[in-house]
């Protein structure tokens, strides 16, 4: 519709315009086609094809050079405002032990980013949302184990800007682009400050090479989503060890797997569900806030009556764990805008 | 109680004299039948049952004569949405139609409580020839859901804002869906920096975009008003022609284009019933504060919800002991019920124009959760959470469930602070369409409010 309305608006023009200077006005109708290719601005447009003697493929690798330094420019002029609103996104490559765990598969591999803009209408927008999955994707990709206490680590947020973008959705797909070339493309498209506020990482091989007996499960959960896509204003991670007898029997049952994914989730929507600040309280602090004195409400059925604690052991024992065979090991949850 | 009898009481009576159907007075205001364009400031018949203080200074303020419309402002932050706002005042100001009100004055965007939520929004107001504007500026979607379901600032119209030099941005897409949910039907666009852009044949490019985009989302993309200027020009009161006379044609836009709501005088009668009473030697008499519309004695009308619906007569009206021949929105007033039985009425039945609403057992809605800071839930609810839920004067056990289609429903949380989209489905079916407005209380505390989207079953 809107094509077949330039092409009438421009074509009386087009006449005058066949022997023109090279340099002549560029249509209408090639900066419309220009900034359908690439949601640039008009006059962003327009100056493209004027550069580049309204040839639109020309125009095109104008602006991928110019974005560079215009977008470098815009984003130092939205440096200093405030970018509160956006997404936490999750990525989950791999969740942890499964039956063939002893074949190279059952580590985790998990990654949890938050990607600041200003209003949450750019925060519900595609490009937005898009980029913050593909972030994710990036970090969970290319993130090396590290030697450390913790299963939960924080991701050196240089390094991941330097990385190049994988594409969540469209792995086979190549681009140039990094990371944080990526961000100041966005910048330059939706004229509000965009930033990578943190990210962390759970990479880990999997246990099963060591021990029969121990396996860990990535849980995780986002909370108010846009678009049914893997993120929300609230993210949380939460490992959970488990430890039984033969434990890659267990997993080779289907019902226990579905069981165990069940209980990760459930994990995890209590986590963010309610106000979490530890696993466990100190002795002497109960506050509410430590998970294992939550009532397990998100398990469904009677388990809202009993604490996490007692919901998680009678899970283990219903499903044949050995004593305090799930627990709930490390986690990490995020409120989009939250102050650190 | 008493004082606001006597109050009601006086105001009626100067109601019913054809002076005071011009006075801009509080009360008359509020039941005054012909909204006459014309509002002369009767301020003297104000002052002569003066006893009253502070009506004369509410009168001066602000004159319900001129239909009133609220307005809101979307657009990117860098668009000039609070430079428009700003300009809209100042040029208004000028045939003394608003308070000039600065850029810095509009952009806190405060906080406020309004029953208790808090909403970030700036309010300003103005008026033109025909109208009286409220307008809204959000600095967010959330806060404008917030707004629309609470009820705080209902936006009946919106002014899209965009920038010449950067024609609509990605985001515009999620104004206009925004817009759409909270349930504007027209709109006007102002495209702002005309002054900024070096080839005047890009702003046909705008105009056509925009016009493009319109249509994509469900407007009248042909004919919505598109006005081109610069709302700073106008606010420094340089450049006329691009400047202040482009203000006002989007306000004489906004004039034509969009439509003020109906005004609760021209809606079907309701009364939501507070109160039963069996006076003997002249039969059933519910009481109640009269919602919207008009009632005379002889009417037909339907008591609707809980269990019963049915018709009979109003064989008549009263009000602080006296007959009436009429009641209209805005009065508290007993009905004198035709062959009705005190156990036929109860609290929480709507006394309505006959077929103008249904009793509904479920439907769907758009709910704000409270936060634990607005006096709401700490934790989160899962599906089939069973609140009370509270319609005008009705209290009903609800069960909240996720609409049909929701992934994972069974797993699903609804946290404080979430807007959700849910199936609310009634023990007892209750008088309600959509637009109609309740809250959800458990346990002696509000916990959330939200607003009928669609009907889905009817008694």
């Amino acid at each position: 519709m809107l094509s077949s309305r330039i092409t009438r608006l421009s074509s009386p023009r087009k006449a005058s315009r066949a022997y023109s200077t090279p340099s002549s006005k560029p249509s209408l109708q090639l900066v419309a086609q220009l900034r359908k290719l690439t949601e640039v601005s008009i006059s962003k447009a327009r100056e493209a094809l004027v550069a580049s003697n309204n040839d639109v493929n020309a125009a095109l690798r104008w602006l991928e050079e110019d974005l560079a330094t215009s977008g470098a420019r815009k984003a130092a002029k939205v440096e200093g405002r405030d970018a509160r609103e956006g997404l936490v996104s999750v990525s989950v490559l791999s969740s942890g032990s499964t039956a063939n765990s002893g074949l190279g598969g059952g580590g985790i591999r998990a990654a949890m980013i938050e990607l600041n803009c200003e209003t949450d209408f750019v925060g519900r927008n595609t490009l937005f949302t898009q980029l913050a999955a593909d972030i994710a994707h990036t970090a969970a990709f290319i993130s090396e184990p590290v030697e450390s206490d913790r299963l939960i680590n924080s991701c050196p947020l240089d390094v991941l800007n330097d990385a190049p973008l994988l594409s969540r959705t469209n792995p086979q797909s190549h681009s140039s682009s990094t990371v944080s070339s990526s961000i100041r493309d966005l910048i330059a498209k939706v004229g509000e400050k965009v930033s990578l506020k943190r990210a962390v990482t759970v990479v880990q091989s999997p246990l099963s090479q060591h021990t029969t007996e121990l396996g860990l499960r990535l849980g995780s959960y986002l909370h108010g989503s846009v678009n049914s896509t893997p993120q929300g204003r609230i993210g949380a991670l939460a490992v959970i060890g488990l430890k039984a007898q033969k434990l890659s029997n267990r997993l080779s049952s289907e019902a226990f797997m579905r069981d165990i994914e069940r209980l990760e989730r459930a994990v995890a929507r209590q986590i963010v569900g309610f106000e979490t600040k530890s696993i466990q309280s100190f002795p002497g602090e109960a506050d509410g806030m430590a998970l294992y004195d939550q009532p397990f409400m998100m398990l469904g059925g009677d388990a809202a009556n009993e604490t996490v604690r007692t919901g998680l052991d009678k899970w283990g024992q219903e499903h044949g764990l050995l004593e305090g065979g799930v627990e709930v090991l490390e986690f990490a949850k995020w409120t989009v805008g939250d102050v650190e | 109680m008493f004082r606001l009898a006597a109050q009601r009481a006086v105001a009626n009576k100067i109601a019913s004299s054809s002076r005071a159907v011009k006075s801009s007075t509080l009360f008359a205001r509020c039941r005054t039948s012909t909204w006459k364009p014309s509002a002369p400031a009767s301020l003297p018949s104000v002052a002569s049952w003066g006893s009253r203080r502070s009506y004369a200074d509410v009168a001066g303020k602000f004159s319900r004569a001129k239909p009133h419309m609220n307005i809101g402002t979307i657009g990117h932050v860098d668009h000039g949405k609070t430079t428009l706002t700003a300009a809209i005042t100042k040029v208004l100001s000028g045939h003394g139609a608003a308070k000039f009100t600065d850029y810095s004055q509009i952009d806190k965007a405060p906080e406020e409580k309004a029953r208790g939520i808090t909403i970030n929004s700036a309010h300003v107001e103005y008026e033109t020839d025909n109208r009286h504007y409220g307008h809204i500026d959000c600095p967010g979607h959330a806060d404008y859901i917030k707004n629309m379901i609470t009820g705080a600032a209902q936006m009946d119209g919106a002014i899209i804002v965009v920038s010449a030099t950067d024609g609509q941005m990605p985001q515009t897409r999620e104004h206009l869906l925004l817009a759409r949910q909270v349930g504007i039907k027209k709109l006007v666009v102002f495209i702002n920096k005309v002054d900024m852009i070096s080839d005047p044949e890009m702003l046909e490019l705008v105009d056509m975009e925009m016009r493009d985009l319109l249509s994509t989302y469900n407007f009248d993309g042909e004919n919505t008003p598109i006005i081109m200027g610069s709302a700073l020009a106008a606010l420094e009161g340089r450049d006329n022609e691009i400047g202040a006379q482009k203000i006002e044609s989007l306000v004489k836009a906004c004039d034509e284009w969009l439509d003020v709501p109906p005004r609760d005088l021209e809606k079907p009668f309701l009364m939501p019933v507070e109160d039963v009473f069996s006076i003997s030697g002249r039969g059933t008499v519910a009481t109640g504060r009269v919602e919207r519309g008009v009632a005379n004695k002889g009417d037909d009308v339907e008591i609707v919800g809980l269990g019963a619906t049915f018709k009979t007569t109003l064989t008549g009206i009263e009000m602080f002991h006296k007959e009436l021949d009429r009641g209209e929105a805005g009065d508290n007033m007993g009905c004198l019920l035709r062959g009705v039985k005190r156990e036929q009425v109860r609290r929480g039945q709507v006394i309505i124009a006959p077929g103008s609403m249904k009793s509904v057992k479920k439907f769907q809605a758009q709910i704000y959760v409270l936060t634990k800071d607005e006096g709401g839930r700490y934790t989160p609810f899962m599906s089939n959470y069973r609140p009370q839920l509270f319609l005008r004067t009705a209290d009903i056990t609800v069960s909240l469930t996720f609409p049909e289609g929701t992934p994972d429903a069974e797993e699903r949380m609804v946290m404080p602070g979430d807007n959700v989209e849910m199936i609310c489905d009634l023990v007892h079916d209750v008088a309600a369409e959509a637009g109609s407005r309740f809250t959800l209380r458990e346990g002696g505390k509000t916990i959330g409010t939200g607003i009928v989207t669609k009907i889905l079953e009817v008694a």
